[in-house]
């Protein structure tokens, strides 16, 4: 309780920090036009999303290939909310959480008894299985999914104010609270043991720290997050399907998490950046090499295996870090 | 403080790089989207990889080839037409994306023939395809709640839909096939349940029915299928689902001599496709299938006539079949209804002129179209054909009988319906 009132200014600082950071967004999105600010409430998604995967892997030392499930299971949760209830949007996005969060819950106490290839490997079957349970029960769907619809945006906002802007400003919205919830977790006193496990198990027990319950704790807020990444992702394509969280969805994130640098929230941003520039870039690339129908099936996945053995060879703490490093050596020179 | 910093530095870049990212150039102001003064540009998407491509992957070059062939002859009032095809590998999650990349990034004039009932129903639902005007001309599904015009005022359907197929088939097990064990298997989507509803309707109880999931179609799925089947003691089996369900379904059948009278519904009863995935076509050989077009290999009929020359000279190399048929009609109905907009082509007078001429249309198959101003209803109607050995189709009976229904519950009826003539050398000059 000591430490409040000093850290309430830096605190406040970054509430301005992200209500800036809002406004220049919310400018940008009148800017441009309509397929960027589609790609923008993408982007917001990739971002919460990936900043399950830094609080989970980077901070507390877990490796989870499987975070599409539990996006799945924020979808799903945030779409039988909105579609059996007729609840508010708020409402259905609390469920995912909700949702999340209790199933991450579950999983995170059977994860703390794994580590390393184990955990890999349980949390990898997931990602493989659990969208794939939707087809076997018709109340989720099956194949075709359920529709999620959050309705056209306030009328107020004018005839001029499209969809996916509506879809853009939700995610952003939603994303930046995420964000800062995120980073105040992550330098608060949960944040520092979450460290201390990673970087020494035991060590951190003899300091009194009950791992494994902060594991769980940790594995349970990293859900949370992934089901809220999960229901921005289905209103932005206004469906759940089993499809939409598909494996190379997991391994999308993973993707994007090592070349944000796996321990930096900030790095999400570029992570989630990178993730959606990269079917734009293999287009482009695709048009000007020719034929472009057969490239466009290989080269995102070419552009990204590139990426990734690049950033673990040159960059293993991702490119956020090496920056920061050259950042801060020149103010020496 | 230093710590401080840093942190702010990298806040300051995050949002540098965020703001990056969503810079775009601005549009200039047009006529119209998709259209200048030389080419229309038209978008689709449909299945080119994947488990349901088997077939489906042809179409989209079909339709490119009829429209080559119509730029070479001078395009539709003189602008070239380009269709742009992408990939959704038959689900609604890739169809949504790629449909918002033709539209928000291509920027295409119109969709055309874009593929799969459960795609189409989440693509209209999350790119708003209504509310942006964008008209979808010729959906390939038979999906019947796509013929509620109020839902779907921008759309077109073209092919019968599965609830009249089905209503025509249920005549027929009356007609035919009365008194028999009677089977089902279907795709458990719109697409078969549609059909179900249908056959509830018309009073035709199956006394074995399978219901399989769209993607698990395999070898494996399919015996158990068959067991079940077999185990019902069906004697006549009704099938609605896709060609690649088709083909274990038929192959693993045969492997355990259970030979049912085998009628297949028309999206699943493709023989090339069937041989591309490793089936004899034999297999085929005596099954009953309800059908719109004639045969591909009906060279006596002046639309395939046509259609195979085309394709000789601008699809080399492909082997013209009932898909590629489909193909160059869905290209000949998109440049009839490009005409009938006019010069000054616009979204709205797509959409006006479909609802005033498009029922006029020439196109392959045998049935009405029934497009008006209150109707976005495509083809309504099937005759019964039987197939041969090497998958060919011939009418039931030796005679095309067609029979005209609606998804409702209007009586199914002979009809007497003259198809209008094939364009000169394939090139409308009638809308």
């Amino acid at each position: 309780m000591e430490s409040w009132p000093r850290a309430r200014p830096a605190v406040r600082k970054k509430i301005a920090l992200f209500i800036l950071l809002g406004w220049v967004l919310l400018i940008i999105g009148d800017r441009v036009d309509e397929l960027r600010v589609y790609q923008g409430a993408q982007m917001a998604m990739y971002t919460i999303a990936l900043a399950s995967i830094v609080l989970l892997t980077g901070y507390s030392g877990q490796v989870s290939l499987g975070n599409g499930a539990m996006m799945a299971v924020g979808g799903y949760g945030a779409a039988l909310t909105l579609n059996n209830l007729g609840s508010p949007i708020w409402f259905a996005f609390l469920m995912a959480v909700v949702c999340a969060a209790l199933f991450g819950a579950l999983l995170g106490t059977a994860a703390a008894r794994l580590s390393g290839p184990y955990l890999a490997g349980t949390t990898l079957a997931l990602a493989v299985g659990l969208p794939a349970i939707a087809n076997q029960f018709k109340f989720l769907g099956g194949e075709p999914g359920l529709l999620f619809d959050v309705g056209f945006p306030p009328e107020r906002f004018g005839e001029e104010f499209t969809q996916y802007k509506w879809f853009f400003w939700i995610s952003t919205f939603i994303a930046l609270i995420a964000l800062f919830m995120t980073s105040n977790i992550l330098s608060s006193r949960f944040g520092r043991t979450w460290r201390g496990i990673r970087g020494h198990s035991l060590a951190a027990e003899l300091c009194g720290v009950h791992s494994s319950r902060m594991k769980i704790l940790a594995f349970t807020v990293s859900s949370a997050l992934a089901g809220l990444a999960g229901a921005v992702l289905a209103m932005n394509i206004s469906l759940v399907a089993p499809g939409a969280y598909a494996l190379s969805l997991s391994f999308a994130l993973v993707t994007g998490a090592v070349l944000a640098g796996i321990s930096s929230l900030p790095g999400v941003v570029f992570g989630a950046f990178i993730l959606v520039a990269i079917p734009e870039i293999a287009d482009a690339l695709a048009g000007r090499l020719g034929d472009a129908d057969k490239l466009n099936h290989y080269l995102p996945g070419l552009i990204v295996s590139i990426l990734l053995i690049l950033s673990v060879i040159y960059a293993p703490n991702g490119p956020g870090e090496n920056l920061r490093k050259h950042l801060r050596k020149k103010p020496a020179r | 403080m230093i710590r401080k910093t840093r942190r702010k530095r990298t806040w300051f870049a995050a949002a540098v790089i965020a703001s990056g990212s969503l810079f775009a150039t601005a549009l200039p102001a047009n006529a119209e989207t998709g259209v200048s003064a030389t080419q229309i540009k038209l978008g689709i998407t449909l299945p080119l990889t994947g488990a349901a491509s088997p077939g489906y992957n042809k179409i989209g070059n079909a339709m490119n080839a009829y429209f080559k062939y119509v730029n070479d002859n001078g395009g539709v009032y003189g602008r070239k037409v380009t269709l742009i095809q992408k990939d959704d590998m038959y689900t609604p999650q890739l169809a949504i994306a790629k449909t918002n990349e033709l539209i928000l990034k291509d920027k295409v004039f119109a969709l055309v023939g874009p593929l799969g009932t459960a795609n189409f129903t989440a693509t209209h639902k999350s790119v708003n395809l209504a509310k942006r005007g964008v008209p979808s001309l010729f959906l390939n599904t038979g999906f019947s709640g796509f013929a509620n015009k109020k839902n779907y005022p921008t759309s077109f359907m073209i092919l019968p839909s599965y609830a009249m197929e089905a209503k025509v088939v249920a005549q027929f097990l009356k007609e035919s096939h009365a008194g028999k064990k009677l089977g089902l298997v279907y795709q458990n989507d719109e697409f078969g349940i549609d059909a179900l509803g249908a056959f509830t309707a018309a009073g035709v109880k199956f006394d074995v029915s399978v219901p399989y999931t769209s993607g698990s179609q395999s070898a494996a799925t399919a015996q158990t299928w068959v067991s079940q089947l077999a185990a019902g003691g069906a004697q006549v089996v009704v099938f609605f689902g896709v060609t690649s369900a088709t083909a274990p379904l038929l192959a693993v059948a045969a492997g355990a001599k259970y030979a049912p009278q085998w009628i297949l519904g028309s999206v699943g009863a493709d023989p090339l496709t069937l041989q591309a995935l490793g089936v004899p076509v034999a297999v085929l050989n005596g099954a009953q299938t309800p059908a719109g077009n004639p045969s591909p290999n009906d060279t006596s009929d002046e639309y395939v006539k046509q259609f195979q020359e085309i394709n000789t000279k601008y699809n080399t190399g492909v082997a013209f079949d009932d898909y590629v048929l489909q193909g160059m009609n869905l290209g000949l109905m998109t440049v009839q209804a490009l005409r009938a907009a006019g010069q000054n082509l616009t979204r709205r007078g797509l959409i006006r002129a479909m609802e005033t001429k498009g029922s006029t249309f020439a196109s392959v198959a045998y049935s009405p179209l029934g497009y008006s101003k209150t109707s976005n209803v495509g083809h309504t109607g099937y005759f019964m054909a039987v197939m041969g050995p090497t998958g060919d189709r011939k009418p039931l009976g030796g005679s095309v009988t067609l029979y005209t229904t609606d998804s409702g519950s209007g009586p199914v009826v002979k009809s007497t319906f003259k198809r209008p003539a094939m364009p000169a050398k394939g090139l409308p000059t009638n809308s």
